[in-house]
């Protein structure tokens, strides 16, 4: 597990992206950066209960987060946080997850 | 306008949940076109082009297909678009008809891909899907359109028995199609409690997924059987990427072009008596409506309630693919057209519209992420 989600931005303009884009659709660079999203606000949320042919299914969160400074993602949720909720974004492999910050 | 390129015959396979030994695409697509090319009364030996579309069809391709059915062709396309790929692949046969290319067109969908092919193709749908949502456990397209459909009632304030206005009456007008797979009458009590498959989507809102094919044949007006009308397209317009994922998914890419398609044609939303709306999901049907201008003040949940509960609009008037099944996504599309030919034609049987005269089709598909990334839309009408 790694802090944060890795994004795309654009070294142009600066637009985030994910996934990675291979020209930018706001200027057309084709040079982009590393750069990492580290907070996202939940903003829809749903449950997948059933899925065609899976007999022994888990039912999964998953949430559409829009990122500070960055795109919005989906990202499979940890927790019970809801829509309007600010969370943690974490990355196993290329796969995006959130979950609530810690308290402070 | 498409002056000299007409539809003139269609035709369908049986449709089935699940394939039965002996039927794979290929047997689906070839019952269809036989079906078609009857109806058109073409010999198969006089056909010039073919179009085709399938998620199952790998590893053939589009000359296999021909190889195998016979056909001896001049133009062929294989076409890639998903829910729009039906549309896409009539606006490439019109123009190859009207340009001198090749005619008669056979243009073809066909899926049978069983359960586990299904689960293949929706983990592996794109990249994007395979690396980004398929691990998250998305369950496929579901997924993706319960995060739609959420926003969709946030902003439009929409209520579950609203959705269900369309299920009800998309399953009325399935119960007179011989070919749906779903047409006992569904009641609102039974639509509200069905089981939740990805919240706030029920078993009713989720497309079901049926092995089966269409075909259709596009040629000059005057290669039409006798008695009936050529269907001719009056404007047809595409979009793809429109807006590169970066919106909330509620505007489809009809929105780019919807003015330019009325006025193309020479017709306006109010000209329109039948409407096929590529309806994988119930939020997609009123978000494609509604960028055609056909939802007065876009009041969605008022035309959900008033116009498909009440005055049952003719919208997917054999049974939508959410009755009469989804034959693989790029499959899904010719029912539509499919459907608007036979009313404009007036051999619709039971379900026929009185004089229906101007007909309006769309396609819609390709999740790249976080909603489709095609779509189209046609205004068709019976030639005099």
């Amino acid at each position: 597990m790694s802090d944060g989600v890795g994004i795309w931005r654009c070294r142009s303009c600066g637009t985030g992206y994910f996934p990675a884009r291979l020209l930018c659709p706001r200027c057309h660079g084709h040079d982009f950066v590393e750069d990492r999203v580290t907070e996202g606000v939940v903003e829809e949320i749903t449950v997948v209960r059933h899925v065609l042919g899976q007999t022994d299914w888990q039912p999964h969160r998953l949430a559409n987060v829009r990122t500070v400074n960055g795109p919005r993602i989906t990202v499979g949720l940890r927790d019970e946080s809801g829509p309007g909720t600010t969370i943690r974004l974490f990355e196993e492999g290329t796969v995006p997850f959130g979950a609530a910050k810690p308290a402070s | 306008m498409s002056a000299n390129a007409a539809i003139i015959g269609v035709g369908q396979s049986t449709y089935v949940r699940r394939p039965q030994s002996g039927q794979t695409t290929h047997t689906f697509i070839r019952d269809a076109v036989v079906a078609a090319l009857k109806d058109a009364e073409v010999d198969a030996a006089d056909i010039q082009g073919m179009a085709v579309t399938s998620f199952s069809l790998a590893p053939d391709t589009a000359i296999d297909l021909a190889w195998r059915l016979g056909l001896s062709l001049r133009w062929l396309l294989q076409d890639t678009n998903g829910g729009c790929s039906a549309m896409n692949m009539l606006g490439h046969a019109l123009r190859g008809v009207e340009t001198g290319a090749a005619s008669p067109i056979l243009v073809v969908a066909g899926d049978a891909t069983g359960l586990g092919g299904y689960a293949k193709i929706a983990a592996n749908y794109n990249i994007a899907t395979r690396e980004h949502l398929a691990p998250l456990g998305h369950g496929g397209p579901n997924g993706v359109y319960s995060l739609v459909t959420t926003r969709q009632m946030n902003k439009y304030g929409i209520g579950k028995p609203d959705y269900g206005q369309m299920a009800i009456a998309q399953r009325s007008w399935a119960a007179k199609n011989p070919f749906a797979v779903y047409r006992t009458p569904l009641t609102m009590e039974e639509y509200l409690a069905a089981p939740m498959v990805a919240d706030p989507l029920t078993r009713y809102d989720c497309v079901p997924v049926v092995a089966g094919a269409q075909a259709i044949v596009i040629a000059y007006p005057d290669r039409c059987p006798r008695g009936r009308a050529p269907v001719q397209v009056r404007a047809i317009r595409h979009s793809f990427n429109y807006d590169n994922q970066e919106g909330d998914g509620l505007q489809t890419g009809i929105s780019t072009f919807a003015d330019e398609l009325w006025q193309a044609a020479g017709r306006r939303p109010e000209d329109i008596d039948v409407a096929s709306i590529y309806d994988d999901y119930p939020a997609m049907v009123l978000a494609q409506l509604n960028d055609l201008g056909m939802i007065p003040d876009h009041d969605l949940a008022g035309f959900a309630r008033r116009e498909i509960g009440e005055k049952r609009k003719p919208i997917n008037t054999w049974g939508g693919m959410m009755s009469a099944g989804q034959p693989g996504g790029p499959a899904g599309g010719l029912n539509g057209i499919s459907e608007a030919v036979l009313q404009l034609q007036h051999r619709a049987g039971e379900r026929q519209i009185k004089d229906a005269h101007c007909a309006v089709t769309t396609g819609y598909g390709m999740t790249l992420y976080r909603y489709g990334g095609t779509a189209a839309a046609a205004i068709l009408e019976g030639m005099a």
